[in-house]
């Protein structure tokens, strides 16, 4: 019972994690159709920044957050003025794109600072463990949690709250309307997806301490973060929560049972059939179509 | 036995009733045109019959087979053929090409595969000749101006050669000197296919249509000939909204 | 009277010869290089069929590798059982597998190991487009859902290392024999019998092409709503395209083991479907003989190239993607069609000024 309960903390910060990556990638889907394949090399540049400025400058973690956020949501900000912006009447090629962006990023990585694999400390202040019973979280996965929660929140607040949310909800709805009231469409674009890139790049300063920093690593989070993003259905920031809470619980609760490849096999069928079956997600938010 | 037997047709989306009851039936060569207000239920009741919208009530009998629960393409090799409000025409294509793709009375597969892509019949030839496209059939569709694009489209209903053909708002954007010369190409129609359409242009109505429905609120409101429409007081009200 | 036919027949044409006459004669007859070149050619193969999936009826599947694979490991299952004889292949020993799993047992024979080169890629191939197109999945959705079907495929082959071989895939294999001819890679006979499929597929990709299937694909692609108000069953169409595609593919994978002289898991990673992609987009995913082409050049540059720059070349092949993509989405065909249509333009301005344009001008348009 114990292995349980602690599987069901692991699967939370799991879930915390893919949820803020997921949160990304579904606003820049949800309001471009821009099916993101670089958003796993958005996550692992936030972690190569992170390390970076551990290494050099020494920050730790938290404190090098919000330059982060700041480094890859610029790195997003110019690849979308630069490429993602020429191919919105081409969505099949944004795809290809992007993936050819993501090769370039994990290249680059590769090249410039090596394969192996790096490594970043946690802070100092959140080691140790919190203890109830027999359940034991780290205070570390506990900060992760709350900061997802904190993500979660503000992007919420960001979307309904603020002149910005205002005017992206208004393009989600109908570009070309919104274009004739004033909203710049492009710009509105252009912040999504740096906030998108953001948040990737946050998400991998996260998850440095608990995971090794390598050029490939983005690339099995963002196919999680994508099942997130379907099952939740488009346009709901709850649904992806709730997404993200049930992928991380269930991927932490199999993988008592079954082993780590026949569990990315499981995933990689649930994406297949929820596509066929569910192709608005389990937690559609309500519109006539 | 008419054509088109549709009986209590409904579809709700949300709370909304689009078509809410509708029952009429279509004979054979005729030309039934159906007018309302914005909103009324016209284009929907379309949909229902060619199968783009799945109705929620109701029967939809063509030539006797029940149709409403069919998929769009069988409907189409039944014999139903359908024109869209706006234009949709093969812009990638070539003039020819797209009327080969509407010459479907053979939309097997395997027919397809033994069959070349283009053939320049004489039918095909007279089609050109009719809607005044010779000259253009190797320019691609994308390339033709807006006019050019509509006749195209008819073009492509001719080929299609559906005994029944549903038409939304066919004269929309045409000069007076088009609108008549698709009024005549409809009379002529007439002889071989069933025509249902939706259309705005009263005096395209009074020279093409055999009998009119008016709908309001998904709801027959009133059917007759063009002099019964123009007196019913129902229908006066609906208009004018008093 | 069809500019557009006469063209792809004229260049299928040119394209063959080189192969057949050019390129040997280029190449001095050397086995060694006609070997590398017979690699490049059953790539080209799996190309020009992604050509007509991707091309044609506007269908993206990026799980081309995963039909290219099964190809690739039923010329190799039939070879390692070959080369093992009377005992069981030697990595099923390793993995304490001591009968021979069922999976195995037809590939003994030459002719099911042939057939089930196509047929196993097509109908794995039909049943995925089954899946899909019955539920009118379409665009971004079908490159997704062939990408993660790809990537399952390749972590089950990888992890029943008992009945694949797993990560090391299919090594030691025997030399193919068809007729008492045992097939010697460093051959010019091997270099005709490659190309000879080639070509073979090109012919069929081209009669595709121009039939009237090829035609509906197209409309299709641009419209499949409208395609089926005119009675034309377009799941059906899209299934069969991408039976026959994944049948392609699965025929390049057997010719690929058979020059590679192995089977091995990295043909069905995300990163050779990409390969495939991009050779495609490169060459012109509208012809299926550019995308031939494509698949051709942009191997002899990595043959050229990745010796160079060996840790770069993945870098420089992700900067040639992209801008494929973003400045020529038809690729070098593309390139090719406009600048005729250029030349022609102003060789009919500088001619007269007819009154009825030639038949060649006005099918023109007919590439776009």
């Amino acid at each position: 019972m114990d292995v349980v309960f602690n599987q069901v903390f692991a699967g939370l910060s799991f879930a915390s994690i893919l949820l803020i990556i997921a949160l990304g990638l579904a606003i820049i889907y949800g309001t471009m159709g821009v099916i993101n394949l670089a958003h796993g090399e958005f996550v692992m540049l936030g972690a190569y920044a992170t390390w970076a400025l551990q290494t050099y400058a020494g920050l730790g973690v938290v404190t090098a957050l919000p330059l982060v956020f700041l480094a890859v949501a610029a790195a997003g900000w110019i690849i979308e003025k630069v490429i993602v912006q020429r191919l919105y009447a081409r969505p099949l090629d944004t795809i290809l794109a992007t993936w050819g962006i993501g090769i370039i990023i994990q290249q680059a990585v590769r090249l410039g600072i090596g394969p192996d694999s790096r490594f970043v400390q946690g802070p100092q202040w959140l080691t140790g463990n919190l203890q109830i019973g027999n359940l034991v979280m780290s205070n570390y996965r506990l900060f992760v949690i709350a900061f997802a929660i904190f993500i979660l929140g503000a992007t919420w607040l960001l979307m309904t709250r603020t002149e910005f949310g205002m005017k992206l909800r208004a393009v989600i709805q109908n570009r070309n309307i919104s274009e004739c009231y004033g909203i710049k469409a492009e710009k509105v674009y252009s912040v999504t997806f740096a906030y998108g890139a953001g948040l990737a790049g946050i998400a991998g300063a996260l998850i440095t301490p608990l995971f090794s920093t390598i050029p490939t690593m983005g690339t099995g989070l963002v196919v999680d973060a994508f099942l997130v993003v379907i099952v939740g259905g488009l346009g709901s920031l709850m649904g992806t929560a709730a997404a993200a809470m049930l992928i991380g619980e269930v991927t932490a609760l199999f993988s008592i049972v079954m082993n780590d490849t026949l569990g990315r096999i499981a995933v990689l069928a649930g994406i297949i059939l929820l596509i066929r079956f569910r192709p608005r997600g389990l937690f559609p938010s309500d519109t006539r179509r | 036995m008419s054509q088109l037997q549709v009986k209590d047709l409904q579809v709700q989306f949300g709370g909304l009733r689009a078509v809410d009851g509708m029952n009429f039936d279509v004979e054979k060569g005729e030309i039934m045109c159906l007018l309302g207000p914005n909103g009324a239920g016209k284009s929907t009741t379309l949909d229902l019959i060619c199968g783009k919208t799945q109705p929620t009530g109701g029967s939809i009998l063509f030539q006797g087979t029940e149709i409403s629960r069919m998929l769009e393409f069988k409907r189409a090799r039944l014999g139903i053929g359908r024109k869209f409000q706006v234009p949709s025409v093969y812009k990638d294509l070539t003039v020819v090409e797209n009327l080969s793709v509407a010459r479907s009375a053979r939309p097997s597969v395997l027919h397809s595969l033994t069959s070349r892509a283009v053939r320049r019949s004489a039918r095909v030839k007279e089609i050109l000749d009719i809607v005044g496209l010779v000259n253009k059939q190797d320019e691609a569709a994308g390339n033709l101006s807006h006019g050019e694009t509509q006749w195209l489209e008819i073009a492509m209903l001719i080929a299609q050669d559906s005994r029944l053909i549903l038409m939304d708002e066919p004269t929309a954007g045409m000069t007076i000197q088009e609108t008549d010369r698709t009024a005549k190409i409809f009379r002529k129609l007439s002889a071989n296919h069933t025509l249902i359409v939706v259309e705005h242009d009263m005096s395209f109505v009074r020279t093409v249509a055999d009998r009119i429905i008016v709908m309001n609120q998904g709801k027959k409101l009133a059917e007759g000939s063009i002099q019964e429409i123009e007196a019913n007081e129902a229908v006066k009200t609906a208009y004018l909204g008093h | 009277m069809n500019s557009r036919i006469s063209y792809d027949v004229i260049g299928f044409a040119l394209f063959a010869g080189v192969i057949l006459f050019g390129v040997p004669a280029i190449l001095g007859y050397d086995a060694f290089e006609l070997s590398t070149f017979s690699r490049y050619l059953s790539l080209a193969i799996v190309s020009m069929a992604l050509a007509l999936s991707w091309g044609t009826a506007g269908l993206l599947n990026l799980g081309q590798a995963a039909t290219f694979g099964m190809g690739s490991y039923a010329m190799a299952m039939h070879l390692k059982l070959k080369a093992s004889g009377e005992s069981l292949p030697d990595f099923m020993g390793w993995n304490n597998v001591d009968t021979l799993p069922w999976l195995w047992v037809p590939f003994q024979s030459l002719t099911f190991t042939l057939l089930a080169g196509f047929l196993i890629p097509a109908g794995v191939g039909g049943l995925i487009a089954v899946f899909m197109f019955r539920a009118r999945i379409a665009g971004v959705f079908v490159a997704i859902i062939t990408l993660a079907f790809l990537v399952a495929f390749q972590l089950l082959v990888i992890n029943q290392q008992g009945f694949t071989g797993g990560q090391n895939g299919l090594t030691g294999l025997a030399p193919l024999e068809i007729f008492g001819w045992v097939v010697d890679i460093y051959s010019v006979s091997f270099y005709y019998l490659v190309s000879a499929c080639l070509l073979v597929a090109l012919t069929l990709g081209l009669y595709l092409t121009h039939s009237k299937f090829g035609l509906v694909l197209r409309a299709i692609r641009e419209d499949p709503e409208r395609t089926r108000y005119f009675g034309y069953n377009v799941a059906s169409y899209e299934t069969l395209i991408f039976c026959i595609s994944a049948a392609l593919a699965g025929w390049a994978g057997m010719l690929y083991a058979l020059v590679l002289e192995f089977a091995s898991p990295t043909y069905m990673s995300v990163s050779f479907s990409l390969a495939i992609v991009i050779w495609c987009a490169v060459g012109g995913r509208e012809s299926v003989l550019a995308a031939a082409i494509g698949a051709i050049l942009v191997n002899l540059a990595e043959g050229r190239l990745s010796d160079v720059f060996v840790e770069g070349w993945h870098l420089i092949l992700g900067v040639m993607f992209l801008l494929v993509v973003m400045f020529m989405p038809r690729g070098i065909y593309g390139l090719i069609v406009d600048a005729g249509r250029a030349l022609k333009r102003q060789g009919s301005r500088a001619e007269t000024v007819e009154y009825n344009p030639p038949d060649a001008l006005l099918s023109q348009n007919r590439e776009s």
